[in-house]
């Protein structure tokens, strides 16, 4: 049975049709990746399937578990976490602590055993940051001699990397990664490159955004293309580079490709 | 020996709070204890608005709504049940508190600008509904002959007393909402004004955190209007106007927000002000209004507005950071 199951997803703003039944799968250990011109409905299907804006119809299924209409933490605590296209971290906060709030909901500290501490309170601060750390060297010596240091402090690169810690942290099933090489050079993305292949032998599954064709082409074992909020073709990266309905796409076209 | 560490890491804390205490030494006069002793309520009522505006960046401008609760519950419960003050306090509180759930469980789903309405009107509805129920506030002439704390059958008397009692106040507010923001629920708190809808990707119920808040900030704040009842001892509804609320925010203003430190040095800053200017008679509010305006010019994130100022009370974690390798054992939980 698929890790999570699409079907038919559809969401209109206005008139505007951003996603038509857009079905999909993922399988668990698998990387998909999510490709498609600019304005296909890649970000708003990420939107649909962790909740922050539901579609107007179809079904979502995580582990034979409907997630459609529940709120984005719920989603969240059933093992779906995400990172985002236009950066998203607690710049006041230090790097360590942004990495902590990714496993929030695995605490069990509330207003009363804060303020009365019981050994349990400590115990899990301590396990919690712990956990963080690991997490945090997956990054080598990016992240983990600036803990301390804001958020906002940190290099774009270093903050997509802190976004990708935070969303890993809290172990979760399914990793949704949203343009995480946008903005690295070419030996920052090959480490990113690196790191998604990591991220899926450690278990998770991994359904990203990405317009480096080199990225999508060497990191994925599926890709699905999106144009005009259609799913115009799956397939394996060899199948996906030789199909002319994704040329066409890309390309505007292969008259005019040919013509040049 | 860890006993001793700790003790000398919070040294710097320690040796405020024994400045503090004896300041009575030195401070005879009894003006100028009453002066302190108006910090302290405000300080408190800065602090519990800081954990909405400052932590939780929801922008609450109707916070004297919750004091003046606080204030009329304590003096009510005192009054016409009999209660010991200690147990009006925490009623206080508990009512307050209770007010501030209603308030905030329809309105946190308005965002923004909505929900600062709410508490805005709300604080308005309060003054009026305490203006005019005669049967209950006895309206514009306020409850008189309120009496002092008594703690365990021992009432205060003396201004010096008052001023041990709400320096106690203001180091129970300070200790338990730095335990707060240390952990997990101020991390939360934090994650929420950064950006909102990340931490809500990330797993935290941002509804029930905001709620969370607001109760708590409503109970600080009644528990501050119960030491105000019975330190002055008559209440009215011209206390607890709107002009109340945007004073709370011009201290946050002044001494920053988003820490523990700011707000007090806010509420110690705009309420000396005032009376180190009495001599210039009416013309105090022009140099009042004078320094916020420079302070907004010049600094304009308070005086202390940033996450430094961390009073560390406490440390989980002693121990060096341990650097990882990148083949180091991890594994998601199952």
């Amino acid at each position: 049975m698929a890790l999570l199951q699409i079907a038919e997803i559809t969401k209109e703003f206005g008139g505007l049709k951003a996603l038509r039944a857009v079905s999909l799968h993922l399988d668990e250990g698998e990387i998909v990746s999510l490709i498609g011109p600019n304005g296909a409905g890649k970000t708003t299907l990420f939107n649909c399937i962790t909740g922050t804006m539901p579609p107007d119809r179809g079904s979502v299924r995580f582990n034979g578990e409907e997630i459609v209409g529940r709120p984005p933490h719920e989603v969240a605590r059933r093992g779906i976490s995400r990172t985002f296209q236009h950066i998203r971290v607690f710049g006041q906060m230090s790097v360590l602590e942004n990495v902590m709030v990714g496993r929030d909901f695995r605490g069990r500290t509330g207003i009363f055993s804060a303020l009365l501490r019981p050994p349990r309170v400590g115990r899990e601060e301590a396990e919690n940051r712990e956990r963080c750390l690991e997490v945090l060297a997956l990054f080598g010596e990016r992240l983990l001699p600036r803990l301390d240091q804001p958020a906002r402090e940190l290099s774009y690169a270093n903050r997509r990397r802190l976004e990708i810690a935070r969303a890993l942290v809290s172990g979760p099933k399914l990793i949704l990664l949203d343009e995480p090489t946008a903005g690295m050079n070419p030996h920052e993305t090959q480490q990113v490159v690196d790191l998604i292949r990591l991220i899926c032998e450690r278990g998770h599954s991994v359904l990203v955004i990405e317009h480096k064709m080199k990225v999508v082409m060497t990191v994925s074992d599926r890709i699905v293309v999106l144009d005009h909020g259609e799913k115009i073709a799956e397939g394996t990266p060899a199948a996906i580079a030789a199909d002319p309905t994704v040329i066409e796409a890309y390309m505007g076209g292969r008259r005019r490709a040919q013509a040049d | 020996m860890r006993g001793l560490k700790s003790i000398m890491a919070n040294s710097p804390v320690l040796l405020i709070i024994a400045a503090f205490a004896a300041v009575p030494l030195f401070v005879a006069n009894m003006y100028y204890l009453q002066v302190l002793v108006f910090i302290g309520i405000y300080a408190i009522l800065a602090l519990s608005l800081n954990l909405l505006n400052g932590y939780v960046g929801m922008l609450s401008i109707g916070h004297a709504a919750f004091y003046a609760i606080g204030a009329y519950a304590s003096a009510k419960l005192t009054i016409d049940l009999q209660l010991p003050w200690v147990l009006a306090l925490a009623g206080a509180g508990a009512i307050a508190g209770g007010f501030g759930y209603l308030i905030a469980k329809p309105t946190l789903r308005l965002s923004g600008i909505y929900m600062t309405l709410v508490t805005l009107g709300f604080n308005m509805i309060l003054f009026l509904v305490l203006q005019n129920w005669m049967g209950f506030t006895n309206g514009p002439l306020g409850i008189m002959d309120i009496p002092p704390p008594s703690i365990f059958g021992f009432a205060l008397g003396s201004r010096l007393q008052y001023y041990y009692l709400i320096l106690t106040l203001v180091l129970l507010t300070v200790f338990s909402m730095h335990r707060l923001m240390d952990c997990r629920f101020g991390r939360a708190l934090t994650a929420i004004r950064e950006n909102e809808l990340a931490a809500e990707a990330t797993g935290v119920d941002t509804t029930r955190y905001k709620t969370q808040a607001f109760v708590l900030s409503a109970s600080y704040a009644g528990i501050a209007g119960s030491f105000y009842a019975h330190f002055v001892k008559y209440i009215s509804p011209d206390s607890f106007t709107i002009n109340e609320s945007f004073i709370l925010l011009a201290m946050l203003a002044f001494g920053g927000q988003g820490n523990l430190i700011g707000p007090m040095v806010g509420a110690a800053a705009l309420i000396l002000i005032p009376e180190i200017f009495r001599p210039l008679l009416e013309y105090r509010m022009f140099v009042y209004g004078g320094i916020l305006i420079v302070m907004m010019l010049v600094r304009r994130q308070g005086l202390f507005g940033s996450r430094s100022y961390r009073l560390r009370l406490t440390r989980f974690d002693p121990s060096p950071v341990r650097v990882y390798q990148r083949g180091d054992k991890f594994l998601p939980e199952g």
